[in-house]
């Protein structure tokens, strides 16, 4: 008789159609064929996992269409198991998986929708955060303002891609039509997603904000995240560009770089 | 809003009846959701079940903690439960008698455990562990199966009594599963209600199921898609008499109707309850 490890590394196995011992001995037929009942879990599982990864990808299931996504699901299921008891992150890859598998295609931006609807969730659930203390940088000199690093809010986060994405989201979401074209070569998205309450919120951003605010968040100083913006754009106004970020909530705090230790990973959008 | 009955039937709170319950508040004794559906350490969702909370008792039913496997236990995944339990103190927190991962890669299903003194001693522990962590008293709930394994020793029913004695948890009795396994491997329901101890069970799930046809026979599958079958609120009048009035839920999770469906479901334990109760009187 196998242990408990054992049955349930067997049954594993069975259920992702790998080689090994079989568990179907260690299953009591009673009529059915083991194989046949170990089919109805096999079914649930993977019907389970489609039903997340659409949830979560529901422009990407629209695109290409349901029957497609599920054979893509179960491709990606193979490929990606399930590394936790919440199915709910199981999407992290899947804009990768995508890119494998498109990127020499005309379907190329298929994996930028994907990482924008995965940034769209993790958006949606992180952790709220107080408004900026602007009282706090009273106590800095302004001569020091080149130095100062800032944090983010836990639900921003930032995303460039050579394709019209937010198009292509909005196009597609919810019960909008979809019957508009709209040109693949139409230009570059630099999309801010945040969450100001409950509800995730997309602005487009010029190339110079984009610079300065992806600076920032790998946590190069202003002075820095200045000199990027205005690589972009040489007339870029900083008072109005930093006072409009704070305004709507992507900036939550600063620091001097010599306290700038603390600052967590988590604030920082990717 | 609620009278003594009403407080004993409970419905899930599903994503597509967010608005409307918020909206129309109907009266029901307590709210179920699935714990991992609100790990979210912010936005809507947790949004929601704070406002949910400001108006019914809550019941937490956890599917993904595999307290069945042999697998170590995922702290960072109790973590995420403790949190929420002592945000939202609820009324009742449940997990599955089953596991769904080895070796660190998930199934995300309930799959079955052989009945064994092993699994039971296994299981057992790991349950002591999660009670100590929250520290507060789990049901766990008994799932439908298509298999079982030529291992088992015992009955599903001693196997889950087994369990509450040696973990010191609660029995959340599930009895669409009971009448699905009774089906699928053939025994009689009222032997297994029998035999549970009448102080285990806290609460108590009726659901739906599908019937699939393998081979010559008919096997049962638990969808939570329609609606509660006859032979099943037959059952629960018979667990009514056995374990009394207990926290009741409309378990619902597919083919999602209209909030007054699940409500007028809600009514038919309400009848049952009336009736039980005049005939006592």
């Amino acid at each position: 008789m196998p242990s408990l490890h054992e049955l349930q590394r067997r049954f594993a196995a069975a259920l992702f159609d790998e080689a090994g011992a079989p568990v179907s001995a260690a299953i009591r037929a009673d009529g059915i064929d083991p194989v046949a009942r170990l089919d109805i879990y096999r079914t649930q599982l993977h019907a389970a996992f489609e039903r997340s990864l659409a949830l979560a990808f529901p422009v990407i299931e629209r695109l290409v269409g349901s029957n497609c996504f599920k054979s893509l699901a179960r491709e990606f299921q193979a490929k990606h198991r399930s590394r936790s008891g919440d199915l709910q992150h199981i999407g992290a890859p899947f804009a990768a998986f995508l890119h494998e598998k498109f990127c020499q295609s005309p379907y190329a931006y298929f994996s930028d929708v994907a990482a924008l609807e995965w940034a769209y969730q993790e958006s949606m659930t992180a952790a709220a955060a107080p408004a900026f203390d602007l009282s706090a940088l009273q106590d800095i000199d302004p001569a020091d303002y080149a130095q100062l690093h800032f944090e983010f809010h836990p639900a921003c986060r930032l995303f460039s891609s050579a394709y019209p994405v937010l198009d292509i989201w909005r196009a597609n979401e919810g019960s909008s039509a979809a019957t508009e074209s709209i040109d693949l070569a139409s230009g570059r998205a630099r999309v801010l997603l945040l969450r100001p309450a409950h509800v995730v919120q997309f602005h487009l951003l010029s190339a110079a904000s984009f610079a300065l605010l992806a600076a920032l968040a790998d946590d190069l100083t202003l002075g820095a995240a200045l000199d990027a913006a205005q690589n972009a754009d040489a007339a870029y106004d900083l008072g109005s560009a930093l006072r409009h970020f704070v305004t709507l909530g992507v900036l939550t705090g600063a620091t001097l770089q010599e306290l700038s230790g603390n600052l967590s990973a988590s604030t920082r959008p990717r | 809003m609620y009278d003594g009955l009403t407080h004993w039937c409970g419905i899930g709170l599903r994503t597509q009846h967010h608005g409307e319950v918020l909206a129309r508040q109907p009266a029901v004794g307590f709210m179920e959701v699935h714990s991992e559906n609100f790990f979210a350490r912010g936005g809507m969702q947790r949004g929601i079940l704070e406002k949910a909370r400001a108006l019914y008792p809550l019941s937490l039913h956890g599917v993904g903690l595999s307290l069945g496997s042999t697998d170590r236990l995922n702290f960072v995944h109790l973590g995420e439960l403790s949190r929420l339990v002592r945000d939202f103190k609820p009324m009742l927190v449940s997990e599955h008698l089953a596991w769904g991962s080895v070796d660190g890669r998930f199934m995300n299903e309930l799959l079955p455990l052989p009945y064994t003194e092993e699994a039971v001693r296994h299981t057992a522990a790991r349950v002591r562990t999660v009670q100590d962590v929250l520290g507060r008293q789990i049901l766990m709930e008994n799932v439908s199966s298509y298999l079982e394994f030529n291992a088992s020793a015992m009955t599903e029913w001693e196997f889950l009594a087994a369990l509450a004695a040696e973990s010191g948890c609660a029995i959340l009795l599930d009895l669409n599963n009971v009448y699905v396994n009774a089906i699928n491997h053939g025994f009689d329901p009222y032997q297994y209600l029998n035999f549970i101890p009448s102080q285990a069970v806290h609460e108590i799930h009726l659901a739906g199921h599908s019937v699939h046809r393998i081979g010559a026979r008919d096997v049962l599958i638990d969808t939570h898609g329609t609606a509660v079958c006859a032979a099943v609120w037959e059952l629960y009048g018979a667990a009514l008499e056995r374990f009394g009035p207990v926290p009741t839920l409309i378990e619902w999770d597919t083919n999602l109707p209209a909030l007054d469906v699940l409500i007028a479901e809600t009514h038919k334990i309400n009848e049952l309850l009336r009736v039980r109760r005049a005939v006592a009187a």
